[in-house]
């Protein structure tokens, strides 16, 4: 699997996802959510903690299913899809940039971005030299060898930036990528995915707190509650 | 092995895993060292009853229990298909190079034609082909149970005693039933055999072989008031080639035999082999049984060890399920980590048994020593126990990996 993939479109009809329904515990995550993002775009999504901003991330990502409601890529509902099937629709189509990065510590950075690559029987040169060319995108060059707790909060995120671009998704997710990084990584991270969005054409969803992260994004999305309360696009 | 642990937790996840493969190599050594021993303590005495040279042996309870043995023995031979029908009877007796000289000596009487040597490859060999003590038949002596005949006093010892008392052959010693001299009779030398040194003691290494009805008249099983007439322990018999080794015409001839003999106990070696071999198989699943207590600790602790993995790993593992790893892969990994593991175990286990009877047979008490020194590595067994141990492992990674799945993912990335 070495082609490209085109961004789907996605929708989100009337999704709705609970937290232990039926306990005390209970937790409306998302109460109700209209949505729908075309390929290609750049959109931010804002909001207090706790408003579910990771979790719609988790349902566009197909990490979550809804508790109703319905989530289409391309008009094929997909949130109901099973756990085998779902993962190959991420393993395919979705990279996911975390704020706590995740890179497997165990792993050097080459590996970490080959992991997808694995997962999809890509051959072993193949992956080698896709994995050398991405972190060399990302400004690793000649960093391969590192293993994550030797390199720096910013490298780490680039590398986690490659993983999630190695099997050519055409979605990328990112949890606050920008979280726990400097500014002037933050900017470098932001420019980064900005690129690689413009020359590969994938949608680009970020949940951020940071009003300049989300100012770059060319539709910003607010939520509040569970709710989307404000969908506003740049002229 | 995939590590997904980091600084100190690795070195703890190290630790807990070389304990659970400590723990499995520990309960694998047990029944490793059990099976080997029990199993090639019961080879042994089974090659031992295969190589017996007789197929079917005549009992009776009590000391020098059989009566008439002479006559016994002749209506025995006269069975088609007996080849040879030995009485034997055992008796310690003193024996004398001079006055002084007294040794205990295991003294066996026999007619001579009629002998039947081990054909066991240690044994094979020992004893002349003919026994030179005269009268083959055991009849001039014995003269119908009258024993007025001329004895031949003749005698054949045994290598090391001949060995340690300077004896040869075409020399004299005395025998007696008791430690006086003058109450024993001169024999003459004919011959000598030779002792397994390994299988005897020192009191059987000193033996000696002679008529039967020499050894009856010289230790009163001749008969009389206080004897039993003609006396023996048992009588050997031994059949042509192919009833020896087809199960059911044996057990049809000692059928035979015992219909003579319904107050003697008669057994075939057959019957005596699958007991042996029955009593083996209980003895080697009760081993079984023992170390499956050991191999249940040892595979719960390596699924303790799995689960705490995984829930030290849940981050990494949930961060490969969000890439859409499949968790059939995750799956095979941690059942790999287990197998892999349990494997080591194992074969530590066979190893840590092996030379733990190595170690008894140099240095334990002389009857474990004789045990481990009998010790029979089966590969097949062994190789089963690995592979057992392997599959149970297996099962054990399955509980871990049934939690690694069922964990969501979302939760499992916070």
């Amino acid at each position: 699997m070495s082609e490209r993939t085109a961004p789907p479109s996605i929708e989100l009809s009337a999704v709705v996802r609970t937290y232990g329904a039926g306990t005390p515990e209970e937790v409306r995550a998302l109460r109700g959510v209209d949505l729908t993002i075309p390929p290609g775009e750049f959109v931010s999504v804002a909001g207090p903690s706790g408003c579910g901003k990771t979790t719609l991330l988790n349902l566009l990502g197909l990490l979550d299913s809804p508790t109703s409601g319905e989530v289409r890529w391309d008009a094929d509902s997909v949130g109901e899809r099973t756990d085998r099937a779902r993962a190959r629709l991420r393993l395919e189509g979705v990279g996911f940039i975390f704020q706590r990065f995740y890179l497997l510590p165990t792993l050097t950075a080459r590996e970490n971005v080959e992991l997808p690559m694995r997962a999809l029987h890509v051959p072993r040169g193949e992956r080698t030299r896709r994995s050398v060319q991405l972190l060399e995108e990302v400004g690793l060059g000649g960093r391969e060898r590192a293993f994550p707790h030797q390199l720096s909060g910013g490298e780490e995120q680039r590398v986690a930036v490659a993983r999630a671009l190695a099997n050519h998704p055409g979605l990328l997710l990112a949890d606050e990528p920008t979280g726990e990084l400097d500014s002037g990584n933050t900017q470098a991270i932001l420019a980064l995915l900005e690129r690689v969005r413009r020359d590969r054409g994938a949608t680009l969803v970020i949940v951020t707190h940071n009003p300049d992260v989300a100012r770059r994004a060319e539709r910003h999305i607010t939520m509040r509650d569970g709710a989307v309360v404000e969908d506003v696009r740049e002229a | 092995m995939t590590r997904w642990g980091r600084g100190r937790s690795l070195r703890h996840s190290r630790l807990q895993l070389v304990l659970a493969a400590a723990a499995i190599a520990t309960a694998v050594a047990l029944p490793v060292v059990l099976i080997s021993v029990g199993g090639g303590v019961s080879a042994h005495e089974l090659a031992n009853l295969q190589n017996a040279g007789y197929q079917i042996v005549v009992s009776a309870a009590g000391l020098h229990g059989i009566t008439h043995a002479h006559g016994y023995a002749a209506q025995i031979l006269s069975i088609s298909g007996v080849t040879a029908a030995s009485p034997v009877l055992s008796v310690t007796i003193d024996a004398f190079t001079t006055a002084a000289s007294a040794s205990p000596v295991l003294a066996e009487g026999v007619i001579p034609d009629q002998f039947i040597p081990t054909l066991g490859p240690s044994e094979a060999g020992l004893f002349p082909s003919s026994l030179p003590l005269g009268d083959p038949t055991d009849q001039v002596h014995f003269a119908h149970g009258t024993y007025s005949g001329a004895a031949t006093y003749d005698v054949i010892v045994s290598t090391p005693y001949a060995a340690a008392h300077s004896v040869s052959v075409g020399q004299r010693i005395v025998l007696s039933p008791v430690n006086n001299f003058t109450l024993g009779t001169t024999y003459n030398v004919t011959g000598t055999f030779g002792v397994p040194p390994t299988v005897l003691g020192p009191t059987g290494a000193f033996a000696v072989l002679l008529p039967l009805s020499d050894l009856q008249t010289m230790t009163g099983y001749a008969g009389g008031s206080a004897a039993a007439p003609d006396a023996a322990d048992t009588i050997q018999v031994a059949v042509a080639g192919s009833i020896a080794t087809d199960p059911s015409a044996l057990d049809q001839l000692r059928g035979q035999v015992q219909a003579l003999f319904p107050y003697y106990g008669v057994s075939s070696l057959t019957q005596e082999a699958q007991q042996l071999q029955s009593a083996s198989g209980v003895l080697t699943g009760f081993y079984l049984a023992l170390s499956s207590v050991g191999l249940s600790v040892g595979l719960l602790f390596l699924a303790l060890v799995l689960l705490r993995r995984v829930e030290a790993d849940r981050r990494s593992i949930g961060v490969r399920r969000a890439l859409g790893i499949p968790g059939r892969s995750i799956a095979a990994e941690i059942l790999w980590d287990g197998a892999v593991l349990a494997l080591l175990g194992a074969a530590a286990g066979v190893l840590g048994g092996y030379l733990i009877v190595e170690a008894l047979a140099a240095w334990a008490t002389s009857a474990v020593q004789e045990a481990a020194q009998l010790a029979v590595f089966d590969p097949v067994i062994l190789g089963e126990l690995v592979v057992g141990v392997v599959g149970l492992s297996l099962l054990a990674g399955a509980v871990a990996t049934r939690t690694a799945l069922r964990m969501p993912i979302s939760e499992a990335l916070r």
